[in-house]
C-alpha cells in the first residue's frame, strides 16, 4: 500500500510581493497567516521559498523557520533557496518533532553538496534532476539520477526515502512533446521504488487563468497514476486538491465516502 | 537459521475512548495492532466482553439465563445481577419496549427505567435503544440527559437520526454514542464523517458496523471490519480509527442452530448448549477481525468469552 501522497503548499515564495515585503522588513505575520490557510487547506508541508536572499539569508531562515513553526503547530517545511548558507541556518534551527525538514534542493550540478548537508542533519532532499540546464530528455534525466543516488548513498543516505526525486515538470505551452516523457520518467522512479515531487504549476505557465487549474488537475491525476508521490502545488486550489483527493478513492489509497471531497 | 520476529505495528492506532466513571471505567481501542496481536506490541486495552439485558426482563427461554436472573425481580435488580457476571467489563440495557412497532412505551417510562439500572450498577452502561431511527433520536437524547455525568454509551445513531443524537447526546451532556452503519465500509466511513461534522470528537464515538450469526453471511462482516481497521491502521485513515463494538446476541440466539428444539434434532444435542457455542464463535470472529467488544447475553458465553481473550492477549 502506497504512502498517503504530500501536499507541500508553495505560497510562501518570495515571488510574491506581499511574501517579499514581510521577509525584508522580518513582518512574519502575512507569512504566517499564508503558512496557516495552506495547512487548512490539506498541505501537509510548507515550501518557504526566500530567493537567493544573497545578503542576508541565513539570517532570514534563522528568524522565519522558528517564527512559523512555534505558530503553525511545529508544521514541516520545506527550505527553498539555492543559498545554502541560508539553508544551513534553517536547518540549524528546524523543528523535526512533526515532520523531517525538506531541503530544496539539490541536483546533479553545482548543487549536489546540498545532499551531504541533508545528511548532516537527517533531513530529506529534493534531488532536481537537471544539472546545467534543463533535460532535454530522459537519458540525460537517468544520468543526473545517477550522479544523486551515488552521491546520496555516499553520504550514508536511504535514496529511497530521503531523497525526492524531481524530474522537471516543462511548460506545456511549448514543450508540449515533452510530457509524455515526464510521466515515462515518473513511471521509472516508481519502478525503482524512489520518491518523487515536482513544481506542478510549471506546466501550465503562460496559459489563461483559467485554463491554468485544469492542466495543472489533469496533469497530476495522471502522474499519481505514473508514480509521483508528492508535488509542490497551490493548496488553494480546490480544483487540484479534489484531484488528488478523487486519484486516492481511483487508486484504492483512500477509502471512499460520500463526504470524502470536505474531509 | 535463527527466526528473527519482525513485529507488525502500525504508525497509526485506533483511537481510544471511555465509558463509565471512576475506578470501573473501561477504555477500548487504542492499539496499534492488528485486532488480538498481541505478540506484536501491547494490546493496550484488550477486548470487552459485555452482558446484555433486555427492560421486558431477562430472557427466561434459556435455561441458563433464567437460573442467573433467578430471584432478581426488580429492573435494579437484573442490571446488578447483570453486572456481577463473571467476565463482563459493563452492561448493556436495551430498551426494547420503546419499538413504535411494538408496545412503543412512552419516552418518560423508558427514562426511568434506565435510572433505575444506572443507579443499580457501578459498572459502565450501554444503553441500546428501540431500533427506531426516528424514536430513537427523541428517546436517546433523553436518556443522555437523564444519566448525564454517568459517560454512558448509547446505541446507535444511524444516518437518519445522526444530528439530533450527536447533538442532544454527545455535545449537550457529554456522553458517548455508537456510529451503526450495515456492514457497508463507505457507508461506515460517511456516517463518521458526518458526525465529526457535527463537532463530536473522536473520542465520543465508537462504530458499530453492523453483524450477522457466524455461518449467516458473517465474512460480509468480517471483511468489512478488516477492511475498516486496514484503513485506520495501514492508511491512517482518521475517519476509520473509533474502536468498534459489537452487539450480538440477537442475531447469535435467533439461528436455527441456537434455537431449535433438541426433540427435532436429537443429533445436535442441547439446544442451550448449541446457542452459546454460536454466540462464542460469533463473538470471537468479531474479536479477530477487529471488535473491541462485543456486548452477549448468556452469563456462560460471557465468562467463556472473556477467559479466551485473557488467554489471548
Amino acid at each position: 500500500m502506497s504512502d498517503k501522497f504530500v501536499v507541500i503548499g508553495e505560497r510562501i515564495h518570495v515571488i510574491s510581493p506581499e511574501i517579499k515585503e514581510a521577509l525584508a522588513t522580518r513582518n512574519a505575520a502575512p507569512i504566517i497567516a499564508r503558512g496557516k490557510a495552506q495547512l487548512e487547506a490539506g498541505a501537509d508541508y510548507l515550501d518557504v521559498n526566500i530567493g537567493p536572499a544573497e545578503r542576508d539569508g541565513a539570517d532570514i531562515m534563522r528568524w522565519i523557520v522558528p517564527e512559523l513553526q512555534k505558530a503553525l503547530d511545529g508544521a514541516p517545511l520545506v527550505l527553498d533557496t539555492v543559498n545554502r548558507d541560508a539553508l544551513r541556518a534553517g536547518l540549524e534551527v528546524y523543528d523535526a518533532s512533526k515532520g523531517r525538514a525538506i531541503v530544496n534542493s539539490a541536483d546533479a550540478g553545482e548543487r549536489l553538496p546540498n545532499i551531504d548537508l541533508a545528511a548532516e542533519f537527517g533531513a530529506i532532499a529534493i534531488g532536481l534532476l537537471i544539472d546545467k540546464g534543463v533535460p532535454r530528455n530522459n537519458d540525460e534525466r537517468n544520468e543526473y539520477l545517477q550522479v544523486i543516488l551515488e552521491h546520496s548513498m555516499e553520504a550514508g543516505m536511504d535514496p529511497s526515502e530521503d531523497v525526492w526525486f524531481d524530474p522537471l515538470v516543462l511548460v506545456v505551452k511549448g514543450m508540449q512533446e515533452k510530457q509524455e516523457e515526464f510521466l515515462e520518467f515518473l513511471r521509472i522512479l516508481k519502478e525503482m521504488g524512489l520518491k518523487s515531487t515536482c513544481g506542478l504549476s510549471n506546466a501550465s505557465n503562460g496559459m489563461p487563468a483559467h485554463v491554468r487549474p485544469v492542466v495543472d488537475s489533469v496533469l497530476c491525476g495522471m502522474s499519481i497514476e505514473c508514480g509521483l508521490t508528492s508535488a509542490i502545488l497551490n493548496p488553494l486550489e480546490k480544483s487540484l486538491m479534489d484531484t488528488i483527493k478523487t486519484s486516492e478513492v481511483i487508486l484504492n489509497r483512500t477509502l471512499y465516502a460520500d463526504s470524502y471531497l470536505d474531509i | 537459521m535463527s527466526f528473527t520476529k519482525s513485529p507488525q505495528v502500525f504508525s497509526s492506532k485506533v483511537t481510544e475512548i471511555e465509558i463509565g466513571t471512576g475506578s470501573e471505567a473501561v477504555r477500548l481501542g487504542g492499539e496499534n495492532t492488528l485486532p488480538l496481536y498481541s505478540f506484536d506490541a501491547d494490546t493496550k486495552n484488550p477486548p470487552l466482553v459485555g452482558i446484555d439485558f433486555s427492560d421486558k426482563g431477562p430472557d427466561t427461554d434459556i435455561p441458563g439465563v433464567a437460573a442467573f436472573f433467578a430471584g432478581a425481580d426488580t429492573l435494579g435488580a437484573v442490571a446488578k445481577r447483570a453486572s456481577e457476571a463473571e467476565g463482563a467489563s459493563f452492561v448493556c440495557f436495551s430498551l426494547n419496549s420503546a419499538d413504535p412497532n411494538g408496545d412503543d412505551e412512552a419516552v418518560d417510562v423508558s427514562v426511568a427505567k434506565c435510572k433505575e439500572v444506572a443507579d443499580a450498577v457501578t459498572k459502565p452502561l450501554v444503553i441500546q435503544g428501540s431500533g427506531n431511527a426516528e424514536k430513537d433520536a427523541e428517546l436517546l437524547g433523553a436518556v443522555a440527559e437523564a444519566l448525564s455525568g454517568k459517560n454512558v454509551l448509547l446505541m446507535s445513531a444511524v444516518e437518519d437520526n445522526y444530528k439530533g443524537i450527536a447533538v442532544g447526546a454527545v455535545l449537550a451532556y457529554g456522553q458517548k454514542i455508537a456510529a451503526e452503519s450495515a456492514v457497508d465500509i463507505n457507508l461506515a466511513k460517511q456516517l463518521n464523517v458526518m458526525i465529526g461534522q457535527q463537532g463530536v470528537s473522536s473520542d465520543s464515538y465508537v462504530m458499530h458496523v453492523g453483524n450477522a450469526a457466524a455461518g449467516y453471511g458473517f465474512e460480509y462482516v468480517a471483511s468489512a471490519m478488516e477492511r475498516i481497521r486496514g484503513a485506520g491502521l495501514s492508511q491512517n485513515d482518521d475517519m476509520l480509527q473509533a474502536p468498534i463494538l459489537t452487539p450480538l446476541a440477537a442475531d447469535a440466539w435467533s439461528v436455527k442452530e441456537s434455537i431449535a428444539p433438541e426433540e427435532d434434532f436429537p443429533e445436535w444435542g442441547p439446544a442451550e448448549e448449541r446457542g452459546i457455542n454460536m454466540e462464542v464463535s460469533t463473538a470471537m470472529a468479531c474479536l479477530a477481525s477487529g471488535s473491541n467488544a462485543v456486548i452477549l447475553k448468556h452469563p456462560e458465553s460471557v465468562k467463556t468469552v472473556a477467559a479466551l481473550v485473557g488467554e489471548l492477549v
